[in-house]
């Protein structure tokens, strides 16, 4: 627990990390995704969007990476204006999150420890630094002992932490979690929240999107609702 | 970028080759093909050339001059003289001859003449043939029973000193005889130009074709390559959705790509090389054989330059092909959450 106090000592603020200023946008398809949008994320925040398929959390998370942009509005992310932000611009963006997908997106022919490092070869960390700190994120997600092990070795839920050890390898300000406990089984969701709730703790702000009610009000974070392009509630006490 | 990531990203890229082996293998031997062919086009090319050059040498231009034998023996048109000047009194020698009738008086003039079409562009070479020579060649090239017949030729020699000219650009054959024509002291030009339009033919001929035949099997490269490439990105599309996701320059994520399509087109150019060699070999050795001449390109003097070249269109072909696929995939498949 001590080496998870040194890497995520961020102090919380109250400074927003997210900002959604009108922001709607409208795909070529002529489907209206969202629709003026206002939000604030402060930093060291968690947050759950919830609502229904086609309700908009995809765009909304689309447009925090940066993945779409938007038609109308401003975006600020970690002091990034992506309504303005050039396209080679965006890995550096991407750089301070850290992203947990809903299918793991695990390399099956890499090993964990590999898997874990990939994330940090791609931000251009030296061998010595990768060592030490995938060696750390593995033990704060309790797969220490599991470095060697391939993806298939491992169950759905210890695939995800492996996920979650790769998206805070680079200790990045923001984690963005896509479903992380839709593939995993009811015992392993709540351990794998519990663990982003501790990552929070420590400063680093989560945003997670979710289906599962009973997590939602379990964990008694803020809640974005979403529904048809539109923020249809945002509690601060879990109740939705 | 850091030396590491470089490090990292050249590794990778190897690896690559060896975990879409089979691709590679397909990619490789086509090159491989493509570069034996190329290599062909350009040996044949050499040895054409080679022969054209020992046709161009044999090609040679006589220009007789206007010297005594001529005035003597040539027939001129009434009042035509080396020089108008009629002002001087001169007397004719006893064949009715005078100095006033012919430009080239003695053998430093006739030099003279000759450095005079030196000057003139795309003449390669100029050789001054006395009369006395001009008259043994002509003997010498006269079949049996001809000299009785020509039995005269020992008591005198009707020949004219020439210059003996060879040219550099056998296209510009024509332009060349009329630029030496116009020299005061010209005569007559003796020359093949029917050979000379033939030789130029040939070059061009060769020249277009070896363009369109190299041109196309880059081509043909660019796309294996590019193919390859396409394949091995469709493979590792999980791998570069994390990549984007946890923000790889397009730089990171292309690296990779364009080592691989290098180690193909270098390993492939090797191949292609050693291949050619055999081939090579195994066929000068039947011409030599069979056609009893030594007037053949020796592929150890082309053998750098046909390695520079399949080097040079393999690791084109990997970059150019490697940076099209992944740029095009890049634009088309930026999406981290639907790329997969």
């Amino acid at each position: 627990m001590e080496q998870f106090e040194q890497v995520f000592n961020t102090p919380q603020s109250e400074q927003p990390i997210i900002e959604f200023r009108g922001v709607s946008k409208t795909y070529q398809t002529g489907t209206h995704a969202l629709e003026d949008v206002n939000i604030k994320i402060n930093n060291g925040e968690f947050v759950f969007v919830v609502g229904s398929s086609g309700a908009g959390k995809s765009t909304f998370m689309k447009l925090i990476m940066r993945e779409e942009k938007a038609n109308t509005g401003k975006i600020i992310v970690n002091g990034f204006d992506l309504t303005s932000m050039k396209r080679k611009n965006v890995p550096m963006l991407r750089r301070t999150m850290g992203i947990v997908f809903q299918d793991f997106r695990l390399i099956p022919n890499m090993n964990v420890f590999e898997n874990v490092a990939f994330a940090m070869h791609v931000v251009g960390a030296g061998s010595k630094e990768i060592r030490k700190e995938v060696s750390k994120a593995l033990s704060k997600v309790g797969l220490g002992h599991k470095a060697r092990s391939m993806p298939s070795q491992l169950s759905g839920g210890e695939q995800q932490r492996v996920g979650l050890a790769r998206a805070l390898v680079n200790s990045p300000d923001l984690i963005i979690a896509d479903e992380p406990t839709g593939n995993v089984d009811p015992n392993m969701s709540y351990e794998i929240v519990s663990l982003l709730t501790e990552i929070n703790k420590r400063g680093t702000t989560v945003l997670m999107v979710t289906h599962d009610h009973n997590l939602v009000r379990d964990f008694n974070h803020r809640v974005i609702m979403l529904d048809g392009g539109k923020i249809v509630a945002d509690n601060a006490g879990g109740e939705f | 970028m850091k030396l590491s990531s470089v490090r990292y990203l050249t590794k990778e890229g190897v690896k690559n080759v060896w975990v879409n082996r089979l691709m590679s293998l397909a990619s490789i031997g086509v090159l491989v093909a493509c570069m034996v062919i190329i290599g062909l086009a350009v040996l044949i090319s050499e040895n054409v050339n080679l022969a054209v050059g020992n046709l161009e040498k044999q090609n040679v231009v006589m220009a007789y001059m206007k010297d005594y034998n001529w005035a003597l023996y040539s027939e001129k048109e009434t009042g035509e003289t080396a020089s108008q000047d009629t002002e001087q009194a001169e007397q004719p020698d006893q064949n009715g001859i005078k100095q006033s009738d012919y430009v080239i008086h003695n053998e430093q003039e006739a030099m003279a003449l000759c450095e005079e079409i030196e000057k003139i562009p795309n003449v390669a070479s100029v050789t001054f043939v006395s009369s006395e020579e001009g008259l043994e060649t002509v003997k010498g090239s006269m079949l049996e029973g001809q000299e009785e017949y020509f039995s005269f030729l020992n008591e005198e020699n009707p020949m004219s000193c020439a210059a003996k000219i060879t040219m550099t650009d056998m296209s510009l054959f024509d332009q060349t005889v009329n630029k030496i024509k116009e020299l005061e002291g010209i005569d007559a030009i003796q020359s093949q130009s029917d050979l000379a339009e033939t030789i130029a033919a040939i070059k061009n001929g060769i020249g277009v074709a070896g363009f369109w035949i190299i041109g196309i099997l880059m081509l043909i490269s660019l796309v294996i390559v590019s193919n390859t490439i396409r394949v091995t990105m469709y493979n590792r599309k999980l791998e570069i959705s994390i990549m984007k996701a946890v923000g790889a320059t397009d730089a990171f994520v292309r690296i990779p790509f364009v080592v691989e399509g290098m180690l193909i087109g270098v390993i492939s150019a090797l191949i292609a090389e050693g291949l050619l060699y055999f081939c090579y070999r195994v066929a000068t050795e039947t011409i030599v054989s069979t056609l009893r001449t030594e007037d053949i390109v020796k592929f150890g003097d082309m053998a750098w330059i046909l390695l520079g070249i399949f080097v040079g269109i393999g690791i084109l072909a990997g970059i150019i092909g490697s940076l099209f696929m992944i740029s095009k995939y890049l634009r088309r498949e930026g999406s981290e959450f639907a790329a997969i």
